[in-house]
């Protein structure tokens, strides 16, 4: 057992660090040529990294000043990309892998619908094949970046007289495609949209936007959600992303806030609960090194990160009082504004409600550990088995 | 970065578990009324020697097995899991104050005994359970030979089974740390209600009892041997933790109403799934501890404070949820729920309460920081 990282003096790290005083700001083009953006897949995509070294290459992207890949590109670098490794034709991956590498071609999840985002596999937009193309009609929402993609990876239902997880497939479109239009969602933050719904009206897409085989689209969506989960099982505020327990800490002592009796317990309790989150990332690299498979912190670890950041970001406001209610002018240093969005505890703040929302609900992330983890009886569905055309609201109100 | 056990600790604890597994038999402490003088308390004891369990943190030149931090709780993990009643906590807490405060030649002579079965207790706190407690402190006198003791110490686990006892006291306004024979004239020592039975604790009154001097005494052997006590008890919680989770997983399954396992419903697995997490959490940082305490890493005290406070404080919520989800006959004496439920909430107070670490841990940042 060794939970140090990997030092200043590691030969692998003064290699990438000799690169970057090489190449000066150099473009994520460029990044992606290293392999680095992507750097733990195989070449010639990545260089095969494990987990130590992708913390390296990271770590020294973070240090030339550049923001990490995987935080611009989130959907192709973290969540979809790799489904092309395994799932994708040769052609799919020439066309899609190296504008998604350089970051040139921002992907979008088109998943979730506006009947639906828990009940994932009831979804209702539809593909339907028309010689060598597929027509798509539906309704996508809570779609992250989507007006700024040219990619979506999209699920649809191909086959309704099957049951609903067995007739959906996965496709990768083209966002630009004529029929599909983008509206922003103003969230609760009234900050610049994080969400959009995306419309789909009669978009004619090329059969070979299929990725996998038809019916495969449950399979790689679950695949897809799990890898999500994990890059979230991390200590920072909003879905494992910006500053962690240890910066409110280090914040809390520079201002003295500290010493609030009211305040100190709960902020030493949420610093507790980062430190735990740290440990099970520790935790994910070794597996990863290891090639064992995803322990707990694979299903679960969002489960505990999404209220140990509500609880974070509560205990910054609480140290800020009323002042904290104003819009924007955080009392609380932040001195390295190295998070995007979230280098702003008041966004954070005001973001949090989501942490338990999306990429499946708390409550949908509790039946998932009750379920695989713990063995437990599974809910109720009494649309499970029955083909998709069949249910109706009857189906639904018969079983109640 | 290599956060897995090794094949060593992964064996050591299977053989633990085997062990603990045949020989831990809680029945008796389930028939209403029974206290500890029912856990067969000793009865472990010779055959936890042969396996050397307390002297396995001792270093070799002592005669123990000179094992690390990690061992100790794949060990740890067992006893706290199954409640082995047993005077193992008391023995490595004095053996750990004899390591921090002993001279070499003393070192040399006690440790030594471990691997003879000799059974040690530490007692620092007073008659209200505090450990800062110079004034209200036994008192040590120079007498003909030696020291004499006299005063009250109490909440000292083990001490009604110990051979020797380490004791703080005063020694002109200074707090040193001395060996007495739990046998000597003028030592009392008398088992207290305590609420948890699978653990003997005890008042000792001392008056004028002959004293042997730890010679290297000083300030800080009292925080270096807590850090340690701090990682044996968060060792026994995470474990517990997983104890009650699995028990009650398991009756959650089994147990039927309105027709579906009561597991099946949202109410109970989601209290499940949450008991999960933290079993998870406590023991991930149980092994950090164990880790850093035995690398001697600069964050080893601030790792055992928060491996206390995490683990004690999530261990009496899983021992209630456990109650809640057995329903009524989880309220019962012929249970064993709530042995670990008395278990959780003593060990939550045992060494103060889980907020005086997170005090401590807030203290260790703030330092840090200036």
């Amino acid at each position: 057992m060794d939970f140090n990282l990997p030092g200043e003096d590691d030969p692998r790290r003064i290699k990438v660090r000799k690169w970057f005083e090489e190449n000066p700001d150099p473009t994520y083009a460029q990044l992606a040529e290293q392999g680095w953006t992507a750097s733990n897949w195989p070449e010639p995509w990545g260089v095969g990294a494990d987990a130590e070294m992708q913390w390296i290459i990271d770590e020294e992207i973070v240090r030339a000043g550049l923001q990490l890949p995987y935080t611009i590109n989130a959907i192709a670098l973290n969540q979809c990309g790799q489904s092309l490794l395994s799932y994708g034709t040769e052609a799919q991956r020439q066309k899609f892998l190296p504008g998604a590498l350089a970051c040139e071609e921002i992907w979008c999840m088109l998943f979730s619908e506006p009947s639906g985002g828990s009940d994932l596999g009831a979804l209702r937009t539809t593909a339907r094949r028309e010689g060598d193309h597929y027509i798509v009609n539906g309704h996508k929402i809570w779609t992250s970046v989507a007006d700024q993609a040219s990619v979506g990876v999209l699920v649809a239902r191909t086959d309704p007289s099957k049951p609903k997880h067995a007739g959906l497939s996965m496709f990768l479109i083209d966002m630009k495609s004529p029929g599909v239009t983008v509206n922003p969602i103003i969230d609760m933050t009234g900050n610049k949209n994080e969400y959009n719904e995306v419309f789909l009206d009669d978009v004619k897409i090329p059969a070979d936007a299929l990725l996998g085989k038809e019916g495969e689209g449950w399979k790689l969506t679950m695949e897809q959600l799990q890898t999500e989960r994990v890059g979230m099982t991390k200590p920072g505020v909003v879905w494992g992303m910006g500053p962690t327990a240890r910066d409110l800490m280090d914040g809390l002592i520079e201002t003295g806030r500290i010493s609030d009796p009211l305040l100190r317990d709960d902020a030493a309790k949420v610093y507790i609960e980062g430190e735990i989150l740290r440990l099970l990332t520790y935790r994910n690299m070794t597996n990863r090194i290891n090639g064992t498979p995803a322990g707990f912190e694979g299903s679960a670890g969002k489960m505990l990160s999404s209220p140990h950041g509500q609880r974070m970001a509560d205990i910054a406001k609480r140290s800020q009082g009323a002042a904290g209610m104003i819009r924007d002018p955080d009392v609380l240093p932040l001195p390295d504004k190295k998070w995007g969005m979230f280098s702003n505890w008041d966004y954070a703040y005001w973001f949090s409600p989501a942490n338990t929302l999306g990429v499946g609900t708390q409550e949908v992330l509790l039946n998932v550990v009750a379920e695989r983890v713990l063995g437990l009886p599974r809910d109720l569905d009494p649309t499970a088995r029955v083909p998709f055309s069949e249910i109706s609201n009857a189906t639904a109100k018969a079983a109640e | 970065m290599n956060f897995s056990l090794s094949e060593d600790h992964e064996f050591l604890r299977d053989s633990a578990a085997k062990f603990v597994d045949e020989q831990v038999d809680l029945a008796p402490l389930l028939r209403p009324g029974a206290d500890v003088s029912e856990a067969g308390y000793d009865r472990l004891w010779d055959k936890i020697t042969e396996l050397g369990w307390s002297a396995i943190m001792v270093p070799e030149a002592y005669g123990g097995l000179g094992m690390d931090y990690i061992d100790l709780v794949m060990i740890i993990g067992e006893i706290g899991r199954t409640l082995a009643p047993s005077p193992l906590f008391g023995t490595l807490a004095g053996a750990w104050a004899i390591e921090a405060a002993g001279s070499e030649a003393q070192k040399m002579e006690h440790l030594a005994k471990l691997a003879e079965g000799m059974k040690f207790a530490l007692a620092v706190a007073d008659e209200n359970g505090s450990y800062s407690n110079m004034e209200t402190d036994v008192v040590a006198k120079q007498a003909s030979g030696g020291y004499e003791l006299s005063g009250t110490k109490s909440f000292v686990v083990d001490a009604a089974s110990a051979d020797k006892l380490v004791v703080s006291a005063l020694n002109n306004g200074q707090k040193e740390y001395f060996i007495v024979d739990a046998a000597a004239d003028g030592l009392k020592i008398d088992i207290l209600q305590w609420r948890d039975i699978t653990r003997q604790v005890c008042k000792v009154e001392f008056d004028g009892v002959s004293a042997e001097r730890l010679e290297a005494s000083r300030d800080d052997v009292w925080p270096w041997v807590r850090d340690r006590l701090y990682l044996v008890l968060a060792a026994e919680s995470a474990a517990g933790i997983r104890a009650v989770l699995n028990d009650a997983v398991a009756y959650a399954k089994e147990r039927v109403a309105f027709g579906r396992p009561i597991g099946a419903y949202q109410a109970i697995k989601h209290q499940l799934a949450n008991i999960a997490g933290a079993a998870e959490g406590a023991n991930a940082m149980v092994q950090y501890a164990a880790w850093a305490l035995s690398e001697n890493d600069e964050r080893a005290s601030i790792a055992a404070a928060m491996a206390q406070s995490y683990g004690s404080e999530q261990y009496k919520e899983a021992t209630h949820r456990n109650i809640q989800v057995f329903g009524a006959i989880g309220f019962t004496w012929e249970m064993k729920n709530h042995l670990y439920y008395k278990r959780a909430r003593c060990n939550a107070e045992l060494l103060g309460a889980p907020a005086s670490q997170r005090e401590q841990v807030v203290r260790l940042l703030e330092r840090q920081a200036a």
